[in-house]
């Protein structure tokens, strides 16, 4: 590999100047982004506006409180509703599920994760929304639908990282286990989930990413409304669905667009720790 | 129940619970867009069907597919043959992929947006989506040739080096053969995943169907329809319209998947699956 022969010239150079390419998008991404964001923060007092809780575009305030508590709310519903979930489908699908079985449900788990999250919000408008205007009060758009409807998004997802973590426990751990005297559930519990935790966190923050990250679900779903949510009943927005209604609003080189950039580049950044958390629990 | 499995039948309820959901979701979906799937509504244009909306959901996947394949596979090509294995290139380039294929669609938009729009001055158009899309697919493909690619046992790539075999000549010859089947499985997810893109689209290609058909002009497709009538649409009957509009959609994705598992069988890819992201 150290003297490429003749004839590997032009593949190697071809490849690497895709790379190459691949990196200036990535790079271009962020430039554009941050070249968008500077207006705002390279201004100290507007950049200290950011941190209130005030959306007010029109007497200037930019506050993007509200929509950082929206992600937050909507993403940990979401977790706390899939993550239990994922895990019983991922035990039943390790222990109660032949080997043939298990084959086919891993197939339609996989379709599952494929369905696109229009979908998800059509089916949020006609079933969950009511249903939580019916049975919690408010509008029923709010920050709990959302979290409803992406939980039952996520959890495809989820429930196939949760399976593939619980298959790599090794047969003869849990094997001695039970020839200790211990219960299936004591098994379960003090020797495969500890062994597959690494794992699991894994899945678990591959999840969170594809939650954070979800844009169309829960906009048709979480009402869009600018102020700091009262409660999970109340309406809201997140960072991203704010981007995606106000990016047309606000056209390019207006404050309010810079503004969008900052969200956007605070995602990325997200993503980017969310990123090496899974890979240095990933290595373990 | 036998005693001290109690965890397992928490763990039979609540999959069955999870179950339940998607058979909600769907079986919904079914009810309400199936009595209106006709072969009017699917080739016909304006308030009575999706014929437009079809050919833009496959006008935009095919473009895309044919600019991220080939650079999706040469990315990885150059991280996994050329580069010396955890090098720290190698690692940059991973964590760039896995950042920008975890990032929003609708970051990746704001910036095609800025980029396209802003300074290039193109229209909102299928165009500019198709560019959004390639920005958004690039990642993903390479994340699946990666996978594929990674999977061919070394042994493989030392016999043909040790038969005088180039580096180029291996990977075309020895390497993609051996991974194809993988590799065509992880083609149909990434099309399954650019048929249900939609926020990016909103933004990138508009919510209007255009009466001169042009890659300059807007194209609205399957996904972004379904959002469109279901918020935005002012039509009676937009449940039911939607719904058969995802039913269409559901449709495509499933067929693409189901194709693509196929043919991946016939190039040798075990059964069980595309495993995860």
């Amino acid at each position: 590999m150290s003297t490429p022969s003749v004839t590997d010239r032009m593949p190697r150079r071809t490849a690497g100047l895709a790379a190459g390419l691949f990196a200036l998008v990535g790079i271009i991404l962020v430039a554009s982004l941050a070249a968008g964001a500077w207006p705002m923060l390279g201004a100290p007092r507007a950049a200290a506006n950011l941190i209130g809780a005030v959306w007010d575009p029109l007497r200037g305030r930019y506050g993007v409180a509200p929509f950082v508590v929206g992600t937050a709310a909507v993403t940990l519903t979401a977790l706390v509703i899939a993550v239990p979930i994922a895990l019983g489908v991922a035990v039943s699908i390790v222990h109660q599920v032949g080997a043939l079985g298990r084959g086919g449900i891993l197939r339609v788990l996989t379709v599952l994760t494929a369905v696109p999250s229009v979908i998800f919000g059509w089916w949020g408008l006609q079933m969950v929304v009511p249903w939580v205007r019916a049975h919690v009060g408010g509008p029923g758009f709010s920050l709990l639908a959302a979290g409803i409807v992406l939980a039952l998004m996520i959890l495809p997802t989820l429930s196939l990282f949760f399976a593939q973590a619980l298959s790599k426990v090794p047969n003869t751990l849990k094997e001695g286990s039970a020839a200790l005297g211990a219960t299936p559930d004591q098994t379960l519990l003090r020797v495969e989930l500890p062994f597959a935790m690494p794992a699991l966190v894994n899945g678990l923050v591959v999840g969170l990413a594809r939650a954070l990250g979800e844009t169309m679900a829960v906009q048709m779903v979480v009402g869009g409304q600018t102020a700091i949510p009262a409660g999970l009943a109340a309406p809201g927005a997140t960072l991203t669905t704010q981007i995606f209604t106000d990016m047309t609003a606000f056209p390019p080189g207006t404050a309010g667009h810079a503004v969008l950039d900052i969200m956007a580049l605070l995602l990325l950044a997200a993503m980017y720790v969310l990123v090496r958390t899974a890979e240095r629990w990933g290595s373990r | 129940m036998v005693r001290g499995r109690r965890l397992f039948g928490l763990s039979a309820v609540l999959a069955v619970l999870g179950m339940a959901g998607f058979v909600l979701v769907l079986g919904s979906l079914l009810k309400s867009g199936l009595p209106l799937l006709t072969w009017r509504f699917l080739t016909s244009s304006g308030n009575v069907g999706i014929g437009p909306e079809i050919l833009n959901t496959v006008v935009l996947c095919s473009i895309t597919m044919i600019v991220t394949v080939p650079l999706g596979l040469l990315v990885a090509v150059y991280q996994g043959e050329y580069l010396r294995r955890q090098s720290r290139r190698v690692r940059e380039l991973d964590h760039l992929r896995a950042t920008l294929m975890s990032a929003p669609t609708i970051v990746l938009a704001l910036a095609v947006y800025r980029v396209a729009v802003g300074w290039w001055h193109w229209p909102v158009s299928l165009l500019t989506g198709a560019l959004a899309l390639s920005v958004i697919n690039w990642p993903f493909m390479v994340t699946v040739c990666r996978a594929a690619l990674s999977a061919v046992p070394d042994s493989y790539r030392e016999a043909s080096l040790a038969l005088g075999a180039s580096r180029f000549e291996t990977v075309v010859r020895v390497v993609i053969p051996a991974a194809l089947g993988t590799l065509i499985e992880g083609i149909g997810m990434a099309l399954a995943r650019l048929a249900g893109e939609s926020a990016a689209l909103i933004v990138t290609t508009g919510v209007n169907v255009s009466q001169h058909w042009s890659l300059w002009g807007p194209g609205e497709t399957l996904a972004v329809h379904i959002w469109y009538i279901r918020t935005e649409g002012v039509v009676s009957g937009r449940d039911a319209e939607a719904a058969a509009t995802g039913v269409t959609l559901m449709i495509g994705i499933s067929v693409v998947l189901w194709l693509s598992n196929r043919v991946a069988q016939l190039f040798g890819r075990s059964e069980g699956g595309y495993d995860g992201t």
